[in-house]
């Protein structure tokens, strides 16, 4: 094809010029990479730090207090779920923490500990002490432990939703990060709990769940809402809990979108520019090329083969800067608790690439009708 | 008499919408095929407007041109663009090759226009290099050349498609003496040996009386359309030299006198 034959010697004698393009194109779409995949990864990491180690979806008595029976039929619902990756039956009950004349409210989940893991990863999160829940033991956090002057090993005396007293063995000390569930979050053993709470073998105050993918906890409890082995019950989810964050993610959504649209308009105008430049300096040989019997739409070509020429080679580059940028970024976080790792997605690599090539096509737009308008006796006649 | 090649039919241009300039009037003729005539007009008097006009370069305010048969009045521009390819070769007083590419790309470009493949047009590029002198040349970059070596390249590419005829505006203004009357033999030398018509705009009467027919524009008109009768005296073939001539070649001529068929208009003095 002779426009890109033409196009591609135009770049090639014009080395600098084609490199500038390039480049531009290039750091445009490895900011793209970067800051888009940088981003995405902030906000599951943000996720997981927030609601990682808590249940994504509850599913409780619609009574407040009241507990609910642990049937096979809705075993069996939350089994086919195929978004729900954990189910772990709970019983909790809030107590007071007593120490000489201070006291301090706490909220006890009660469950077995390899269950309860699935969900809290308690014993992945154990600072001191064993990862155990024995009948009359309590894991608590490590600010609560602080602020009590509390270690394992140490017994906790607490007053029991019916007043009775307890006493109970630090058996470990967990942190989950956040001082907030470190200060108010404890677990005991499930047995012990369903005698505080007076229930049966089956019986439970909340069957707590993750799903596979946090954004779809919506639909999935609106699935089980649906089911009959649900009715009665009612089934709360993390975003509804949470609007805060969501909201602050895509607030940040938003700006690393603008971030990423403003980027690829100055990559654009860059582009449009120097090969507008460009198809000023190569008037002459459009013109002659035309006179010898070029057609308008061949040589409007020539820009456009251009701008795909330095689309694909700039975006290319682009993104593998911006892998380059991604891994040095995890190789310099590797050690550091405050960094967090970036994954990049292969479909938004992908759209980041194909975008970039889009960018410079639509850039050339210009040149290449100015290009295909081109009349040779402007040329001639201007010598 | 071969068939005619070119009619042109009461051309005009005028430029401007409001501020209008007349550059060119009611101007008619025709030309056969293989015929070897000059345009000749002092600077601003409309012969390279004229000339443009017949290269379907530009279009004519009135009139029309047809060019081997093809009515080109309301050919759309994509027409034209085909009908320079096919039958017409530009030689300008600027070169214009491509200084991007080599001398054979320069050369092979009409052809590649054309759509033709680079290996069926190789060897017609080799034969139309060989013919101006220019072998070895090849794969020189279009500015690596002298000026004499850059106006034969940019010949060899107008010939390249075999054209009928070849429009030549004033094809030596950038060269010395030397180059210039050798160009000029070439120019005699293809038209007698492939039969190319050339047009060839100038405005020095000792080029225009080496040709055998002139047609002189004064103000926009044509003035007169004469007859070299040299034509038949041929001295242009005794004087052709035994080899090619090349860039640097010296050949002497001896000037033909202008003898006009049918001349009632005295030739304005030379320009």
């Amino acid at each position: 094809m002779l426009s890109l034959s033409i196009a591609a010697r135009f770049l090639r004698k014009s080395p600098a010029q084609s490199i500038l393009i390039a480049a531009g194109i290039a750091v445009g779409i490895g900011v793209q990479v970067f800051l888009g995949s940088l981003i995405t990864s902030l906000q599951t990491s943000l996720v997981d730090q927030t609601i990682g180690n808590s249940p994504q979806l509850i599913v409780q008595a619609t009574t407040a207090g009241a507990s609910l029976d642990y049937t096979a039929g809705l075993q069996l619902a939350m089994k086919n779920e195929s978004q729900i990756t954990t189910v772990v039956p709970t019983r909790s009950f809030s107590a007071i923490f007593k120490k000489g004349a201070d006291s301090a409210p706490l909220q006890l989940i009660g469950g077995q500990l390899t269950q309860l893991d699935t969900i809290y990863d308690i014993s992945g999160h154990l600072t001191s002490g064993t990862a155990q829940l024995g009948a009359a033991e309590v894991m608590v956090g490590k600010d609560f432990a602080e602020a009590n002057a509390l270690k394992a090993g140490d017994i906790a005396a607490f007053v029991l939703p019916d007043g009775k007293p307890a006493k109970l063995t630090v058996s470990g000390i967990f942190d989950f990060g956040s001082a907030a569930a470190n200060s108010t979050t404890a677990f005991v053993d499930g047995a012990y709990a369903a005698g505080v709470l007076g229930l049966g073998a089956d019986q439970y105050t909340a069957v707590d769940a993750q799903v596979s993918n946090v954004f779809d906890s919506k639909t999935v409890a609106e699935s089980l809402r649906a089911q009959p082995a649900l009715s009665g019950l009612k089934v709360t989810e993390w975003q509804a809990a949470n609007a805060d964050l969501l909201s602050a993610l895509k607030s940040q959504s938003s700006s690393s979108y603008m971030i990423q649209f403003f980027v690829l308009i100055a990559v654009a105008l860059g582009i449009a520019s120097t090969l507008a430049i460009s198809a000023v300096q190569k008037t002459r040989q459009i013109g002659i090329l035309k006179a010898m019997g070029m057609k308008d739409r061949e040589s409007g070509r020539i820009f456009l083969w251009q701008a795909a020429i330095l689309g694909v080679s700039g975006a290319a580059v682009g993104v593998g800067g911006g892998l380059v940028l991604i891994a040095l970024f995890t190789f310099a976080g590797r050690n550091s608790t405050s960094l967090f790792p970036i994954h990049p997605q292969v479909g938004f690599v992908v759209i980041s690439f194909v975008v970039g090539v889009l960018v410079a096509m639509v850039s050339s737009l210009i040149p290449s009708r100015r290009t295909s308008k081109l009349d040779p006796i402007e040329v001639i006649q201007g010598g | 008499m071969a068939d005619v090649l070119l009619h042109a039919e009461d051309l005009g241009k005028t430029y401007g919408a409001v501020a209008k300039t007349v550059a060119l009037t009611a101007v008619s003729f025709d030309l056969q095929g293989g015929e070897f005539a000059s345009i000749i007009g002092q600077s601003g008097s409309g012969k390279s407007t004229l000339l443009n006009l017949i290269g379907l370069l530009d279009t004519p305010t009135t009139g029309r041109v047809v060019l081997n048969g093809h009515d080109t009045a309301a050919a759309s521009r994509k027409q034209r663009a085909t009908l320079r390819n096919d039958f017409i070769g530009f030689v300008f007083q600027f070169h214009y090759l491509l200084p991007e590419f080599s001398v054979l790309e320069n050369v092979l470009m009409p052809g590649r226009i054309a759509g033709v493949s680079v290996a069926d047009l190789r060897p017609r590029a080799e034969e139309v290099l060989a013919l101006l002198g220019l072998e070895g040349l090849e794969g020189k970059g279009a500015n690596d050349l002298s000026g004499g070596q850059k106006q034969r390249v940019a010949i060899a590419r107008a010939l390249m498609n075999r054209p009928a005829l070849l429009l030549a505006d004033e094809p030596t203004g950038n060269l010395d003496t030397v180059n210039t009357k050798a160009v000029y033999e070439l120019f005699r030398k293809l038209n007698r040996e492939l039969g190319t018509a050339f047009m060839i705009v100038t405005h020095d009467r000792s080029v225009a009386q080496q040709t055998d027919r002139i047609l002189e524009v004064q103000d926009g008109r044509l003035l007169q359309d004469v007859r070299n009768s040299y034509i038949e005296a041929g001295p242009a073939a005794e004087a052709e030299p035994e080899r090619g001539p090349a860039a640097g070649d010296v050949v002497p001529d001896e000037e033909p006198a202008l003898e006009p068929e049918t001349s009632s208009v005295e030739p304005p003095p030379s320009v």
